[in-house]
């Protein structure tokens, strides 16, 4: 017997009818969609994990940035496909797909070093542009670049530098917990290396495996060693999970705190009574070096958003800027001529220094903020004093970030 | 450095008492209706979300309420999605309750948005004790007492209630249970409200500790398998020795070894399941022999 509805008429018949009208209403847009083919850019931002806020975030960013070209480029539509990153093995397989079956024309994201690392020569293979937006570890625009591989974050190697004047105000004793893999562990080679040359010392350093909900035994070691600053290379919930704890043990503001890099989301989540740290910033919301493009930016983010945006969503905003800048500007698809334009460009008006992409490294070169979180937050996002910016002299960006000799980059074509 | 050693396997015991906590609700919905339920971790999530949205118009009080919602949500997930499901192909259960976990996961997510949400113990918990080389935390002490209470509270009730003999009686032998007049599909509706309702109260214990992110389920869910897996499936005793064997061979490690901590747990479970397949305290059970 066939189960009927109050009508009398058979859920399957319904059923059909309800397909047949969808596929009724959603054929205008299909037909709109066939008349030019889209530009298909893929984007891999965490979905999942430790990182899954900042992939949300990043993805935004990247959203306003369309918006900003109206949705088009060379008069066709542009498709964003997101595919999770969440681990070097199933990012490396998303890549693939995205290159290989979306036929996508550049890539964007990579949260972790570990997963660019492993997705980099995926792009060379295909040749196929990739807009590294979020990772840190030096090697990315050091022995690992590649010449299809662009990163707009900062290197651990860039970051270091610009707080460590204000951290070894607070003294020599230093403790490491880093998240226990490339960015964590290049995060500490890079500042152990400051601290040493400077006659400080380490008196702790501990890998902690990515995704640590309770860090209660860590910092137990860190209480037990009385350190001056605690330095940690760990990012989204980890680093929550890490001052949440510090609160609960009393550690809070008891002892200077830093990491190669911060998002304004994980502090968020840690609430105002457990933030605290002196941070390096690409780039915050507020502040007197915000720029007029980057207020616009602001304000449609808060419009679509109802928040305003971190970090995480102004490096995607520029990623996919820059993408689709070099597409409109070479009228090309091809990710070589898009390679060799953003090897020359220089963009204007989003930070107060033009700020570019090397052509020897692919590192976007900017200034930076020496960002501390405030004594009393009374906003809920609103989270940073700027201290200054780094380098403070803008012509001496350039050597901030390694010479030629330095970084160690060769190209392979 | 014993002092260190002495003061980090207390940290792992009360670590571990967590585990315990988180992992019971596991162990009920496994015990009794023999269902490896995948969607343990979102039920402890939405303790913490509903936790998070109650507390401005209940204060206190919504750390028994929102359990209770958590409790409602389960009960209405048995009645609707797990009932039919029952003497079928094992396999199917583990489909449904993992298309329930990334379900409500999303649903957290479009609700309460990606971002984590800020989330402090009471004032009256806030601080530490420290004696000698020992140092705990009063949170962590209130969620140790509400665990051996709540560990308490299950077993009078299962052991020497009418209403926990006849769930123990039914998990074992449903056909005869039901002959004796008794509605065996209420009987597991309510345990599996239970099982979720703990899972709850662990969500709303672990807000103030861990991040509050729709993926907190899936920091809860693993070590909750795996202390179930080591004590035994649906042995409470078992799960209570296993949590807090667990918590102190993490505690350990990360003194000595920090980047295997995860592992270390993954490796204790290995090597019990190769001594002994059923667990420490598992019992052999013809359903599953």
């Amino acid at each position: 017997m066939t189960k009927t509805t109050g009508f009398g008429i058979s859920r399957r018949t319904l059923l059909a009818g309800a397909t047949f009208g969808a596929a009724q209403l959603a054929s205008p847009f299909v037909i709109t969609a066939r008349a030019a083919e889209a530009v298909k850019v893929g984007l891999l931002l965490p979905k999942s994990g430790p990182y899954a806020v900042q992939g949300e975030i990043g993805q935004h960013g990247a959203q306003v940035a369309i918006d900003d070209f109206g949705g088009h480029v060379l008069d066709r539509p542009i498709e964003l496909i997101w595919l999770d990153e969440s681990s070097p093995q199933t990012t490396q397989q998303n890549m693939r797909k995205l290159v290989e079956e979306e036929k996508v024309v550049a890539v964007q994201g990579g949260v972790s070093s570990g997963d660019v690392l492993a997705i980099m020569p995926v792009a060379e293979r295909a040749q196929r542009l990739l807009m590294a937006t979020g990772p840190n570890a030096t090697e990315i625009t050091g022995k690992n670049c590649s010449k299809y591989t662009f990163r707009v974050d900062l290197p651990n190697k860039v970051t270091v530098n610009s707080v460590y004047p204000l951290l070894k105000e607070r003294g020599k004793k230093w403790y490491f917990v880093v998240a226990s893999y490339a960015w964590g562990i290049d995060a500490y080679n890079q500042m152990k290396d400051v601290v040493v040359k400077d006659g400080g010392n380490v008196v702790g350093y501990d890998q902690a495996p990515l995704g640590t909900t309770d860090f209660s035994s860590y910092l137990l070691k860190v209480r037990q060693a009385k350190p001056d600053v605690v330095y940690v290379g760990l990012g989204g919930t980890d680093l929550t999970n890490f001052l949440k704890q510090m609160k609960e043990i009393g550690l809070t503001n008891q002892m200077a705190l830093s990491a190669p890099i911060v998002n304004d989301t994980d502090l968020w989540a840690a609430g105002p009574d457990a933030a605290f740290g002196i941070y390096p910033k690409i780039w915050n919301y507020t502040g007197a070096h915000i720029t007029k493009r980057s207020t616009d930016f602001v304000e449609a983010f808060k419009k679509k958003y109802g928040q305003p945006p971190e970090a995480e969503g102004w490096q995607d905003w520029f990623g996919m800027t820059s993408i689709l800048t070099a597409i409109k500007e070479t009228k090309s698809t091809d990710s070589t001529k898009l390679v060799s334009f953003l090897e020359e460009h220089k963009f204007e008006g989003y930070k107060d220094a033009p700020i570019f992409f090397r052509n020897f490294d692919h590192q976007l070169v900017q200034p930076l903020l020496v960002a501390q979180v405030k004594e009393k937050i009374t906003d809920k996002y609103d989270y940073f004093d700027i201290k200054s910016e780094y380098p403070k002299d803008p012509s001496a960006l350039d050597a901030a970030y390694g010479s030629q000799a330095e970084i160690g980059c060769t190209f392979k074509s | 450095m014993t002092e260190l050693i002495i003061s980090q396997v207390v940290n792992g015991l009360v670590l571990g008492f967590l585990y315990v906590l988180i992992a019971i609700g596991l162990s009920i919905i496994f015990g009794m209706l023999g269902i490896v339920n995948f969607a343990h971790g979102v039920y402890f999530a939405l303790g913490a979300y509903f936790a998070l949205t109650l507390r401005d118009s209940l204060g206190p009080w919504a750390i028994v309420f929102a359990p209770l919602g958590v409790g409602v949500v389960g009960i209405v997930i048995e009645m609707t999605l797990m009932r039919p499901l029952y003497g079928k192909e094992p396999l199917l259960g583990l489909f449904m309750t993992f298309g329930i976990a990334l379900f409500i996961e999303e649903l957290i997510r479009t609700i309460w948005g990606a971002a984590g949400h800020p989330f402090n113990p009471p004032g009256w918990l806030s601080g530490f004790i420290v004696w000698g080389p020992v140092l705990v935390t009063k949170y962590r002490l209130f969620v140790l007492v509400v665990t051996i209470l709540i560990l308490i509270a299950l077993w009078l009730f299962l052991q020497g209630t009418r209403y926990g003999r006849i769930i123990r009686a039914g998990s074992r032998d449903p056909e005869m249970v039901s002959m004796l007049g008794i509605n065996l599909k209420r009987v597991f509706t309510a345990v599996f409200g239970l099982g979720t309702a703990v899972a709850g109260i662990a969500g709303v214990l672990a807000a103030p500790l861990w991040s509050v992110v729709p993926s907190m389920s899936e920091a809860a869910i693993m070590p909750a398998f795996v202390v179930v897996t080591i004590g035994g499936l649906g042995s409470f005793g078992g799960a209570v020795i296993s949590g807090l064997l667990v918590g102190v061979s993490v505690a350990l490690s990360i003194q000595f070894w920090p980047a295997a901590s995860t592992a270390v747990m993954y490796a204790l479970m290995i090597l019990i399941l190769l001594v002994r397949p059923r667990g420490l305290l598992g019992e052999s059970w013809e359903r599953f022999e």
